[in-house]
């Protein structure tokens, strides 16, 4: 059974695959067969396989993604299993350092399956992941501070722009859609056209963004060469395997004299992904008592814990986009400072949620929370026919939120998944302070030392991406005859 | 038992997959209209122009809905007022048309199933559509003022394709058919904000093969199935031997008297008879038996008093009673034809 986001459960997702539509991409590099001469048959060797030959071919989810999209629940399956594998391979190869980046909702996820806080979590964590030999475990709520920054900034400009001139080349209106949920984008990708796309931010998620600050910058400080990490991160959803690998997110460092060979090797910015009921099962087939293990001092140079010890981070456990950049915008284009944490009004179910700020009696911004299948639908269908009247919607495929995602720990005995959601609400939270993004010293170190400011022309190449519609080929489409 | 054609109804171009009754058809004097959905893409409304007799071949076609679905018409159902007519098509869309007198015009859209959309069903009181198709989920939709739908629930169950969903006659509790065998009876949990499935009719005493059409009888307190495996089912919700969580009671299985797949099967609200339509173009008749012996699950049987060879000369793919009027039947073909019959016999009333 797929634990995939129920977007990309529908459609695409098929075991039947016709005669036409195996995949192709095992095939590549199968001996050309030459034409025989007209009116001679040619009788065909018998080829020899040797041990080599028969090697199985491997296909990867990268290549499955890069060629049409059809990922059935073979490959799922495959998928499921292979990060575990993968990782505890590198871990113990030693070649590369591992770094892992833990995602706050899998540090509350296990801090509530034990019942102590996300600090604590995070801490044994830490401990946990060194004594396998991990190098560093950082903590994503951090890169997260960057992408919200990015948000920001990107809103202002549409806002700004809005009906006047292009923005980056294409016409960009709102709504602006959240880009951090790779269930709702892979969706977007396979069955939404091109009009739609075009309103989803082009700010990389705290996952990618994490990934891009580790390679591209933040490992030389730690002594490292891009081609000796592994980065590693720990996520509430196995739809985050599929957003790291995206072809997107591999990038190439020019070479330099000395090293001819650099210009042409690729790189991605996250190699692994695992849930947070996959770091469980590790852990518990590990260690005798998680409980016991020492907490250990947090790497600080990328995780957000300010000098007294405390966690802080945004609020929401989807990341908090829709009220950071509600807050941002209601200060620079209104200059309404909005303390007092921020009233949703509640729509059809408690998924959908709206932010509005009047302005003299005036709706001057208007944001939503829309999460789950059935509210995107609707969302969607209000954007076709033109009724929709958000600037802003902070999208994800998972009814509640990524707390609910489905790599998170399960209910314990005799818990209902509605208990166990509250409980995450409370323990995502749970002392650990609420912070402005912009004020986070080490992105703001980031952008001083690397990306000149939030917005810059540095940030658009290496925090921002693109998206594209998945056109169906006619192998796949027989299906549907 | 006999079955007379009353009129055959042509035009259509292609395959009929559906035809429904308008529900107040014969009501306070209002004419039967019934709708007919096909592979050529389109919708036709026959009328009987006489509400006096509707034994005496004057129906006619008096609309034809069409530019609105790319593909086939797998399914057409009129909502409870008969105000609205809703249309599934394997094009991936369910159409929502409106009677603005005499004139069918397409007011609303529904989008979201990835591929064929198999059966639309309104619930009760018109408030809520439901659809389902080969992507293996059902949808419910909420009707908003102004002719606007609204997804209310995706619901992700089956395991294959799934071909008919049917309402309740007087509660919310949505039946869906399938390509797995099953049947899923699905119910809004208030708690979780969602529809869930409240129980699953399969395995012991479930079909065998495909599941195509389901009906209730007029109280809805049973349903009958049909399926791939030449059989009918009688499901009961009535007893109360029913256990918690479990609505639905498997109360007989009528095998023996088909030999191909039956495609449709519908339940007389007027006269408690039920009609199939099969592989082998015949349309059967099958009345309870009458036993006073019987108690629930025990005796129950249903006999077959009427086949009707020939009925199409190919698959018969739907058969529907008229709601009012006990004794008129409706089908339709892959040939292309609708044709309304009389049925007449002992059995009837």
């Amino acid at each position: 059974m797929s634990k995939f986001s129920a977007g990309l459960k529908l459609g695409d997702l098929n075991d039947f695959i016709a005669p036409s539509q195996t995949c192709i991409v095992s095939l590549k590099g199968v001996k050309k067969n030459s034409q025989p001469e007209k009116g001679v048959i040619r009788m065909q060797e018998r080829v020899q396989t040797t041990e080599q030959d028969t090697a199985p071919v491997k296909v990867t989810l990268h290549d499955c993604l890069a060629c049409s999209g059809c990922v059935t629940s073979a490959e799922t399956v495959m998928l499921e299993q292979q990060s575990v594998d993968e990782f505890l391979k590198q871990v113990s190869s030693a070649e590369k350092a591992v770094i892992v980046s833990v995602s706050p909702q899998s540090r509350a996820s296990l801090a509530s399956y034990y019942g102590i806080t996300p600090l604590q979590a995070l801490k044994k964590l830490t401990t946990f992941f060194k004594s396998l030999g991990v190098k560093a475990v950082f903590d994503t709520s951090c890169s997260r501070d960057m992408s919200l920054i990015e948000s920001c900034e990107e809103f202002i400009k549409v806002y700004k722009a809005q009906g006047t001139s292009n923005f980056k080349g294409q016409k960009r209106g709102f709504p602006l859609l959240a880009s951090s949920c790779p269930g709702w984008v892979c969706y977007a990708e396979k069955t939404l056209d091109a009009s739609i796309l075009s309103h989803i931010s082009c700010v990389k998620s705290p996952q990618q963004a994490m990934g891009a600050i580790i390679k591209r910058f933040a490992c030389a400080n730690m002594g490292l060469k891009v081609d000796e990490v592994y980065h590693v991160t720990v996520m509430p959803c196995y739809d985050k395997k599929l957003e790291a690998s995206r072809d997107d997110f591999v990038f190439s460092i020019e070479g330099n004299e000395n090293n001819e060979q650099a210009g042409t090797a690729r790189f991605t910015e996250v190699d692994c992904v695992l849930t947070s009921g996959e770091m469980l099962d590790l852990l518990q087939g590990r260690c005798s008592d998680f409980m016991l293990l020492d907490e250990s001092p947090l790497d600080r140079m990328l995780t957000n814990v300010d000098e007294s010890g405390h966690l802080y981070g945004s609020r929401g456990g989807s990341g908090g986009y829709a009220e950071c950049i509600f807050r941002h915008a209601a200060r620079e284009l209104f200059n309404k400072e909005l303390s007092s944490p921020l009233e949703f009004k509640t729509l059809r179910n408690s998924d959908f949620k709206e932010l509005t700020l009047e302005v003299e009696g005036e709706v001057v911004l208007r944001f939503a929370c829309c999460y789950g299948f059935r509210n995107i639908q609707n969302l969607v269908r209000k954007m076709k026919t033109g009724k929709c009247e958000y600037q802003f919607v902070e999208i994800m495929a998972c009814p509640s939120g990524c707390l609910n995602g489905g790599g998170q720990i399960k209910p314990r005995k005799g818990q209902s998944g509605k208990e166990l959601i509250q409980n995450l609400e409370t323990v995502y939270l749970k002392e650990v302070n609420v912070s402005n993004p912009y004020e986070n010293p080490i992105i703001k170190g980031l952008y001083d030392s690397w990306l000149d400011h939030p917005g810059s022309q540095k940030c658009l190449q290496v925090m921002h991406t693109g998206y594209h519609t998945r056109e169906k080929n006619v192998a796949s489409e027989i299906s549907n005859w | 038992m006999e079955m007379d054609v009353v009129q055959e109804l042509q035009g259509h171009s292609d395959r009929v997959w559906s035809v429904a009754w308008r529900p107040d058809s014969g009501i306070s004097g209002r004419p039967s209209m019934l709708a007919s959905c096909s592979g050529d893409k389109t919708v036709r409304i026959w009328q009987c122009s006489s509400s006096q007799d509707l034994f005496i071949q004057h129906w006619s076609c008096v609309a034809v809905l069409d530019g609105m679905h790319q593909r086939t018409v797998r399914s057409c159902e009129w909502s409870p007022d008969g105000k609205l007519l809703a249309t599934a098509s394997f094009d991936g869309t369910t159409a929502i048309w409106e009677n603005v007198g005499g004139d069918f015009e397409c007011v609303a859209s529904l989008e979201g199933h990835e591929n064929e959309v198999k059966s639309v069903s309104w619930n009760c009181s018109g408030t809520l559509l439901a659809t389902c198709g080969r992507d293996k989920s059902v949808w419910i939709w909420e009707l908003q003022p102004g002719n606007e739908f609204e997804c209310t629930s995706v619901l992700h169950g089956h395991s294959q394709d799934v071909k008919m969903v049917l309402w309740h006659p007087c509660e919310d509790i949505l039946v869906s058919a399938s390509y797995d065998n099953s049947i899923k009876a699905w119910i809004e949990d208030k708690d979780r904000e969602d529809w869930v499935c409240a129980q699953t009719l399969s395995d012991s005493w479930g079909h065998t093969s495909t599941v195509w059409t389901v009906s209730f009888d007029a109280s809805g307190h049973r349903l009958v199935s049909c399926s791939d495996d030449l059989s009918l089912k009688i499901w009961d919700s009535h007893s109360n031997l029913l256990s918690e969580g479990n609505l639905w009671k498997h109360l007989c299985t009528i095998s023996g008297y088909h030999d191909r797949t039956i495609f449709s099967v519908h339940w007389s609200k007027a006269s408690g008879l039920i009609a199939t339509g099969a592989g082998d173009d015949c349309i059967r008749i099958f009345s309870e038996e009458s036993n006073e012996k019987s108690t629930l699950g025990g005796d129950l049987t249903y006999k077959m008093v009427l086949k009707k060879e020939k009925a199409h000369i190919t698959d018969v793919n739907c058969v529907r009673w008229h709601p009012q009027e006990a004794s008129l039947l409706a089908s339709a073909g892959d040939d292309g034809v609708v044709k309304i019959w009389k049925v007449a016999g002992e059995s009837l009333y």
